[in-house]
Order: structure tokens, then sequence, then C-alpha cells
């Protein structure tokens, strides 16, 4: 059944990303034990293996969706599998399975990729999301709600909801959501753009359909900032609306007004809660208290300079203090500190490359899409993943206040993992869409209404 | 000595590793700068218009149901023969409703029809704008309009 043509790009692609495992697991060994013990490549082949797997199901069902979406994403994958595997294995994981945290991250990775390709290959009509778009706004705000009222405090933002002994991190559902409910909003009121602005004295203003949407996101927005404290999330949100406004619209004076409306907001919240001041005064000068609120920011900025160009080598940097690993959350927030550290500059800059790709083939799909709310969703979910990865890799960087975000495909984490393979999963089902209908079209006669009357 | 070759083969096997990082990216970037290509040349063949008609369902013979119809900037369906897309269906009229394309979307308006033109399930009361992806019904012919 396997048609050897079948998505025979995206196998081109994939394979040598999946060299990279095998290879880093092999450094990091060698690098630690020496060459005396062949070391378990266990690791390696599990993540070879599911990558694989994952490629011939898709070629296998006879999929069509985007064959340069999975390489990208199993790419940053690899070099978080790579940089999980190096360091110690107590930092996360749950002791009852016993499989260590790259283990517990493996299996998170297979069931990610099922998901994937449950949504890729079972979603044939996405009416479920398009007829139901308010039900899933509204899901979003009350999972926003009980987040920020009933969410456990990790690292002095409220992300988490913990029912027994399961935590898991909203803010990646949220987020998908609020996608699905502006894809459906933008999409049912784009015909309206026509319409004059509205004109508040000097300043026009957008004209209530977007005026509307883009003032109750702000509100959430700045609640988040307000509660949780958590600029990140505030950040991408807001920017993932932005973005989808954009593409609505290709008005640049909405995003400008939007940005404006963002930073006097945040401004404002600056001057009125100590919190939030303090947040930002740590990210403007970490070293004001560098053993303090400023530890994380000063440990990640020290990781940067360790590793200059070319890094310290995979398993020989990130020395340890006190027998710790000095950078918190290294495994979640901060791995693309431990990334710059050991791989370096050039690293660095890979994995911006890797991003820049995924957004590429959003942007793609989004475009060959054959309806509004197809294109407005593949936008704001390729937007969703690289505003992200920008943000928190922005973070390390101390470009952008630093925040409980993780990176998509490569920090420690369930939930991100699992929310993040659906938005592939998502992007793809779009892709095969139209892609599929396409064919269809120009296998038959080119139809037209009237021939001598096409317009070319 | 076995210490110094062992750091000689880690910084090979860091620079292989680099390398193959940047040798997955070249050929990622390949890869788009192909597909960007090869989508220039279909876009050509295919997308010609500005939209077009899907047909979801349809009682009569014309048009068959998975039809995809190429629409003009000014586009008439009926039951009149001299309409742009013609509709074999006792229930629409004979100049039943008229897609057009102003600035950057499209509009349809009912021509007086006697059951209606209807949009996502709405029956239209003036000339409206449509997205792409808006169900339209004329008679008992449902339409879907596309990219």
């Amino acid at each position: 059944m396997y048609r050897l043509a079948a998505r025979r790009t995206e196998l081109g692609l994939l394979i040598p990303v999946l060299l990279l495992v095998p290879l880093g697991v092999t450094v990091t060994h060698i690098a630690r034990s020496g060459l005396a013990d062949p070391g378990p490549l266990a690791v390696a082949v599990i993540f070879v293996g599911l990558m694989l797997g994952a490629h011939l199901v898709l070629a296998w069902s006879g999929h069509r969706g985007d064959e340069l979406l999975l390489p990208p994403v199993a790419a940053m994958g690899a070099l978080g599998i790579v940089m999980l595997n190096r360091l110690p294995q107590d930092l996360a994981g749950n002791p009852a399975f016993n499989l260590g945290m790259v283990g517990t991250q493996l299996v998170w990775f297979g069931i990610g990729l099922a998901a994937m390709l449950v949504v890729a290959i079972g979603v044939r009509d996405d009416g479920f999301l398009r007829h139901y778009k308010y039900s899933w706004g509204l899901l979003a705000a009350a999972l926003l709600v009980v987040t920020l009222l009933f969410g456990a405090e990790v690292n002095g933002a409220r992300l988490w909801i913990v029912i027994g002994p399961f935590g898991f991190q909203p803010s990646e559902a949220i987020k998908v959501m609020l996608v699905v409910f502006l894809a459906g909003y933008l999409a049912e009121n784009r015909a309206v753009l026509a319409g004059a602005n509205l004109r508040l004295g000097p300043v026009a203003l957008p004209p209530i359909p977007y005026l509307a949407p883009m003032l109750v996101v702000f509100a959430a927005v700045m609640l988040v900032v307000v509660v949780s404290r958590d600029l990140g999330t505030a950040l991408l949100f807001f920017g993932v609306f932005l973005t989808m406004l954009f593409v609505a619209t290709g008005r640049r004076a909405y995003v400008l007004f939007g940005a404006v409306l963002f930073v006097v907001g945040a401004g404002v919240a600056y001057l009125l809660f100590p919190h939030v001041q303090e947040r930002i005064d740590t990210w403007i000068d970490p070293w004001a208290d560098p053993n303090g609120s400023g530890y994380q920011a000063v440990q990640a900025i020290y990781a940067f300079a360790r590793g200059g160009l070319l890094g310290e080598g995979l398993g020989q940097g990130l020395p340890l203090v006190d027998g710790r690993l000095p950078i918190p959350a290294v495994h979640t927030d901060m791995i693309f500190a431990a990334i710059g550290e050991e791989l370096g500059l050039l690293g660095g800059v890979a994995m911006l490359g890797l991003v820049a790709v995924i957004m590429t083939r959003g942007l793609r799909i989004a475009v060959l899409a054959r309806d509004d709310f197809s294109t407005m969703l593949a936008t704001g979910l390729a937007a969703g993943l690289v505003l992200q990865s920008l943000i928190i890799m922005g973070g390390n960087l101390k470009v952008v206040p630093l925040t409980g975000i993780t990176l998509p495909f490569v920090s420690y984490g369930g939930s991100s993992l699992l929310a993040s393979f659906v938005v592939v999963g998502l992007l793809l089902s779009i892709s095969h869409r139209s892609i599929e209908a396409d064919q269809a079209e120009s296998a038959g006669l080119p139809e037209s209404a009237h021939p001598e009357m096409h317009v070319g | 000595m076995t210490n110094e070759l062992l750091r000689l083969l880690l910084l090979a096997l860091q620079l292989g590793f680099l390398a193959l990082l940047f040798v997955i990216l070249y050929r990622f970037a390949r890869a788009l700068r192909a597909d960007l290509r090869q989508a220039e040349a279909t876009a050509a063949a295919t997308r010609t218009g500005m939209g077009r008609l899907v047909v979801l369902e349809s009682p009569g013979e014309e048009p068959s149901v998975g039809r995809v119809l190429q629409i003009g900037p000014i586009t008439t369906l009926g039951r009149d023969l001299n309409s742009t897309i013609y509709l074999d269906d006792e229930f629409a009229s004979g100049t039943h409703a008229a897609l057009t394309f102003r600035g950057r979307a499209w509009y349809v308006e009912d021509r007086r029809s006697t059951n209606g033109t209807w949009v996502n399930g709405h029956r239209i009361q003036r000339p409206v704008a449509l997205s792409y992806g808006d169900e339209l019904v004329v008679g008992r012919v449902r339409f879907r309009l596309e990219r």
C-alpha cells in the first residue's frame, strides 16, 4: 500500500534531520563517559522510529498535506531531545513511571504525533470549528478565568491547573481556541472592511467590527498581565490577534493602533501595580538583584556568553554549581539558553532558521486555502507557534520580559507538545483539503461558467 | 595523550553536528524555493479567476453536484437561459441573483426573486458582501464561494 512516490520530499528532508539525534546523543555520551561504553542509543532509536512512523502513516493514508512542515518540526524536536537527554534526568518526569525526563518526553512525542495524525487525517470538515466559533471563544475565556482564579503559582506566574496528580498548562489550549474564535470571527466580517473608519476627533479608529474584538482581546490580555503577571503570554495572545487582523484587513494602521494600545496598557499596568513593576524592572536590569529576582536572567546571559560562536560542545557546557545546574527551569523555559551554551550562536541561529521555515509554511498553507476561515486559521495557528518561539527565545536573551512559556517542540512538557502537535495536525489538514481540491480540479476538465468571458 | 585525542574527536563531532544543522537548513531553503517556483507555475495555470462557485447541492441536472464554476466579475444566476450560470430548478426565478466583484470582495444581490437568495442560512434583504467560504442558496441549488 505504501506508495513509493508519496511524500518523497518530506522523507528526503526528514532523513538528515533524523541523523541529529543519534549524533547528538553520541557526542553527549562520549563527552561524559569516554569511548569505552557504547552508550544508550535507545533514545535516538525511539525518536527516529516515531518520526519515521508518523511520516509513513501520512504517506500510507495518501495524505496530500504540506510536505515541508513536518521536517522543521522534527528538527526542533530533535534539538530538544538532544538537550533533554543531556540534562540531568531528575529535573522532571513522573517518578511513578521511572522513565526519566527524556523518556517521559519521548512518550509525549508519541502521544503528540498520534494526535497530529488523527487531526491531519481525520479532520475532513472544519465545520465543528467554524460553526461553533463563539463556543470556542467562550471556552477559552472560561479556561482563562479558571486558571487566573484557581491556577497554581509556579515561578511567580499563575499558569497551571492541577487536578490530583496531573497538572496541565491551559494557556496552550487557550491559544488554539482563541485562534479558532478569531479565525471564525474575522472570516465572517472580513468583507465589511470596506466600511469607513470611526473618527474620534483627529484619530481614525478601525471600524466597530474590528474595534470590538480588539478591545475584548485587549481586556483579556491586560487581565493576564495584571492578575498573573505573565507579560509573555499577554504579548503572545495580542501578537497572534494583530497578525490575524493584519492578514484579514491588510491594513498596517490597525496593527500600529493595536501595538500602541498594548504599549499604553502595559505602561499603565506598570504604574499601577507593583508586581508588574517588579517584573519589568527585573527585565530591564537583572543585575540590580543578581542573586534574587534577576538570578534566572543573569544565569541565562552567562550561559549564552560561555557558548560563544561554536558552543562549549554537547555535554560539555552547563557547569554545576553546588551540584545543581545554575539556570532554573533549564529544561523548559530556559532551554534556549542551554542550546546557546552548548551549540553556540550557530545553534541558536539554526533554531531561528527552523522557526522561520515553519512560519513560511504556515503562510503558504494560508495562501493556498480556499476559504477565508481556513486562511485565517492557518495564519493564526502558525503565528501562535512562531510568536511563542520568538517570545521565549527573546526572553532568554533579555530582549523581551521573560515569562513561563515553552519553546514549542523543544521544551520539556506534555501540554505544550500535545497542543503544538495538534496545531501541526490542523495545518496539515487545511493544506490537504486545498491541495486535494486543486488536484481534483486540474485532473478534470477546467470548467468555466462561460468560457468566453473567462477573466484572467 | 588519549585525552587530547578525545578532545579533538569531540571538537570534530561538535563541528559535524553544527554542520549537519546547517545542511538541513540549506536543504529546507532549497525545498522552499523549489516549492515557490512550482507554485508560481501552477497558480498561473489553475487559479486564473477571482473566485469560483462549488456546487454542493442541486436537485436538477444543471448544474451538477461537485462542479466548480469559475466566475467573472459580473455573474448572474437564474432559470433564464441567458444567465451566466443557468439553473435547472423550478424554485429559481428567471433572473434570480447577481454576483459582482467590487474592490476586494464579492457582493451578492437578489434580483427580486420569488424565493429569495440565502447566504449562510439567512435570506438577504439588500446586497451583501461575501467572504470566501460562504454558502449561497439560490432556489434549491446550494453553492460555496471559494478562492
